[in-house]
């Protein structure tokens, strides 16, 4: 991919800027070839990924190089995107929002500084890997569980910093952050919570500290460079019910959140889990030419075929209790029950106790095997996720449902969608999957996310999370008030970041500086 | 303040590493494979090299890991495995971990540097008298 600068810097400020970098980091780790630049591509974007372009890389290996570099980037106007392992697929991955960012890649930041099995907490650095702390977990005979997505590829603070998910009670990963260390865009470094005292014993502890709480600040946002962050732990439980069940029609997703939500809500069921429509699993084990080589949407009656093959019914739920085997039974009754009302079919129950092997706890165990859906086209495969968040009803699932496949079926894209549930919200993951160098094929995966971002807006629902490329149209549809949110963003950004070198354009956050940029 | 450490299932491996140096050190040979020495293949380079593997290409690459079934899907089974593959060479391994290759994202030189991309390629298309049986059941990441 051509070289893109920053916008308003010379190639010649651009260059002192590297070698100013070099000069922290040492020259072995400002990354600046062609091939480097293309490293740091969307690696799943429909299509060339042409409108988020890095200009280089940056590696620090510690907070203080990390306000350096900040210092640096302040000096010479040059913009920063930092990652943290760089693997946010599906969303853009490790590229810039804007064209001629520096990467600012946090990726040899990789300490696990504390694990206090006591309190189940852990303080680690970006670059540590869902793989690394569970390692590190197991090789010491820490009894606590982590929360891990479906593609574990990626960092514990990356995925929380996000607002990812995974599927114990711990599974909104964002809520489990407690204290962060962050560089701020003039270089500072601030503590968190508690953490802004010289000695508290209460960092990873007690989250709110004393006036306003700021660990949210610094999730999806652009505010300040995460160097430390306190993540909650769930303590091994004495033993785990698994519940799983397949249901034959596309309909019963409607009762089934109907009858979940409420137990969810009352703490029968602790963790989120996610309903997802058989092509989930039907992807990860085949690829559509084996079934159907049509250009359009896989008609119903293929997909029934595939579902029959592997025995699955169109949607799929795996439901875990954590705790104590007689809580666990006593649950698993109330939850029988509730299914017992509209079908006959039975769960299939699993087992877990202290001891047993790991792999069938419900604990997060990292994998990447999620990752084997992107080959349902074959060829450079790809995927993006549609995710609005609706409320956890029969009448507003069921509709989304509908309107979603419809719309993935006027424009000839399959189908692929789960409802994850919490608490008081569902969030309603919808994949696209594509080859990445088929060019009618991305273009249609394209329209469908315009359209779809703009029929959820119509019903009142936003995203948890969206691609580089939809950040400014999904924030512009936070409209209160004429955007009100937008300014009060965009008025921190100015205040904390008055040139505006990090990460512009962020969650459609625009400094001053960068605000032409916007669309 | 703790460091990070080896992983916990690295063990059975360093028993191959053992193993295999031992092997080479005896200068066995297997039928099948040409002797060649090459200037990465010294037993200390190749542990690393083992090790590396696990820790930076094991996400997807060991058995029942997302990069093998895909493998096994386009090639075959008998070539899914990377560490049992016999037709590779180390430059073509160190494109493709720059490059990418269909599904498979390319990798930064902070992912994976350059010096460690020498001894990972060295280890997985290491001669035939560094070569064991492969234990059943691998774990499936370092």
């Amino acid at each position: 991919m051509a070289m893109v600068l920053p916008p308003n810097v010379s190639e010649k400020n651009f260059q002192k800027a590297l070698d100013a970098f070099a000069g922290v980091v040492g020259r072995q780790w400002v990354l600046s070839t062609e091939e480097d630049r293309n490293t740091y591509m969307d690696s799943y974007a429909p299509g060339d990924g042409d409108q988020h372009i890095p200009s280089a890389a940056v590696g620090p290996q510690s907070a203080e190089e990390v306000q350096a570099i900040v210092r640096i980037a302040n000096e010479y106007k040059v913009p920063l995107w930092p990652i943290s392992r760089g693997k946010n697929l599906g969303y853009g991955a490790a590229a810039p929002r804007m064209s001629g960012t520096v990467v600012l890649d946090l990726g040899r930041m990789k300490r696990i500084l504390d694990v206090n099995e006591r309190f189940g907490y852990c303080l680690i650095e970006p670059g540590v890997g869902f793989f690394d702390l569970f390692a590190y977990l197991q090789e010491h005979k820490i009894p606590l569980w982590m929360s891990v997505p479906a593609n574990a590829w990626g960092s514990v603070v990356g995925n929380a910093l996000e607002r990812g998910y995974g599927y114990t009670p711990y599974g909104e990963n964002t809520r489990n952050i407690c204290g962060m260390e962050v560089v701020l865009p003039n270089g500072e470094l601030v503590r968190t919570g508690t953490g802004a005292m010289s000695n508290s014993p209460c960092w990873q502890l007690f989250k709110y500290g004393f006036g306003p709480s700021w660990d949210q600040v610094f999730v999806q946002s652009n505010f300040g460079v995460v160097t430390k962050l306190g993540m909650w732990l769930m303590p091994e439980p004495e033993a785990t019910l698994g519940l799983n069940i397949q249901l034959p029609n596309p309909d019963d997703v409607g009762w089934a959140i109907d009858e979940l939500a409420p137990l969810r809500l009352n703490g029968v069921l602790q963790q989120s889990p996610s309903i997802g429509n058989s092509l989930r699993t039907a992807a990860a084990q085949s690829q559509r030419s084996q079934w159907y080589q049509g250009d359009g949407a896989m008609p119903d009656d293929v997909l029934r075929e595939v579902l029959d093959k592997f025995h699955l019914g169109w949607w799929g739920i795996n439901l875990r209790l954590y705790g104590y085997d007689d809580v666990n039974e006593a649950h698993a009754k109330l939850i029988k029950a509730a299914f017992a009302k509209h079908t006959q079919k039975e769960f299939e129950v699993v087992k877990w106790h202290r001891g047993d092997p790991i792999e069938n706890s419900g604990a997060g165990v990292p994998s990447t095997t999620a990752l084997q859906i992107i080959n349902w086209r074959g060829g450079r495969g790809g995927h993006l996720g549609f995710s609005p968040v609706l409320p956890p009803t029969s009448e507003h699932v069921l509709k989304q449902f509908h309107s979603t496949k419809k719309r993935y079926e006027e424009i000839g894209v399959d189908y692929y969608g789960s409802f994850t549930l919490f608490e008081r919200y569902t969030t309603n993951i919808n994949m696209m999957i594509y080859d990445r160098d088929d060019t009618a094929m991305t273009t249609k995966v394209r329209s469908l996310f315009k359209v779809l971002v703009a029929d959820a807006a119509k019903e009142g629902y936003s995203e948890y999370r969206t691609h580089l490329s939809d950040m400014d149209d999904v924030a512009l549809t936070f409209d209160f008030n004429n955007h009100a949110l937008l300014r009060l963003n965009e008025t921190v950004k100015d205040a904390l970041d008055p040139n505006g070198i990090l990460a512009p354009g962020k969650q459609g956050i625009w400094p001053k500086a960068f605000r032409g940029v916007r669309a | 303040m703790r460091t990070k450490p080896r992983f916990r299932a690295l063990a059975p491996f360093m028993i191959f590493a053992v193993t295999m140096s031992a092997a080479i050190a005896i200068g066995m040979a297997r039928p099948g494979f040409p002797q060649v020495k090459r200037a990465d293949d010294s037993p200390q380079q190749l542990e690393e090299g083992n090790r590396l593997f696990h820790a930076r290409c094991g996400y997807c690459h060991l058995a029942g890991g997302t990069g093998t079934i895909m493998l096994g899907r386009r090639l075959g089974k008998d070539r899914a495995l990377l560490e049992s593959r016999t037709d590779l060479t180390p430059e073509y391994v160190k494109k493709i971990t720059r490059v990418g290759l269909n599904s498979m994202p390319p990798h930064t030189r902070i992912e994976v540097p350059d010096s460690e991309l020498d001894l990972i390629a060295a280890y997985i298309t290491r001669p035939a008298s560094a070569r064991v049986q492969l234990p059943p059941n691998r774990a499936t990441h370092e």
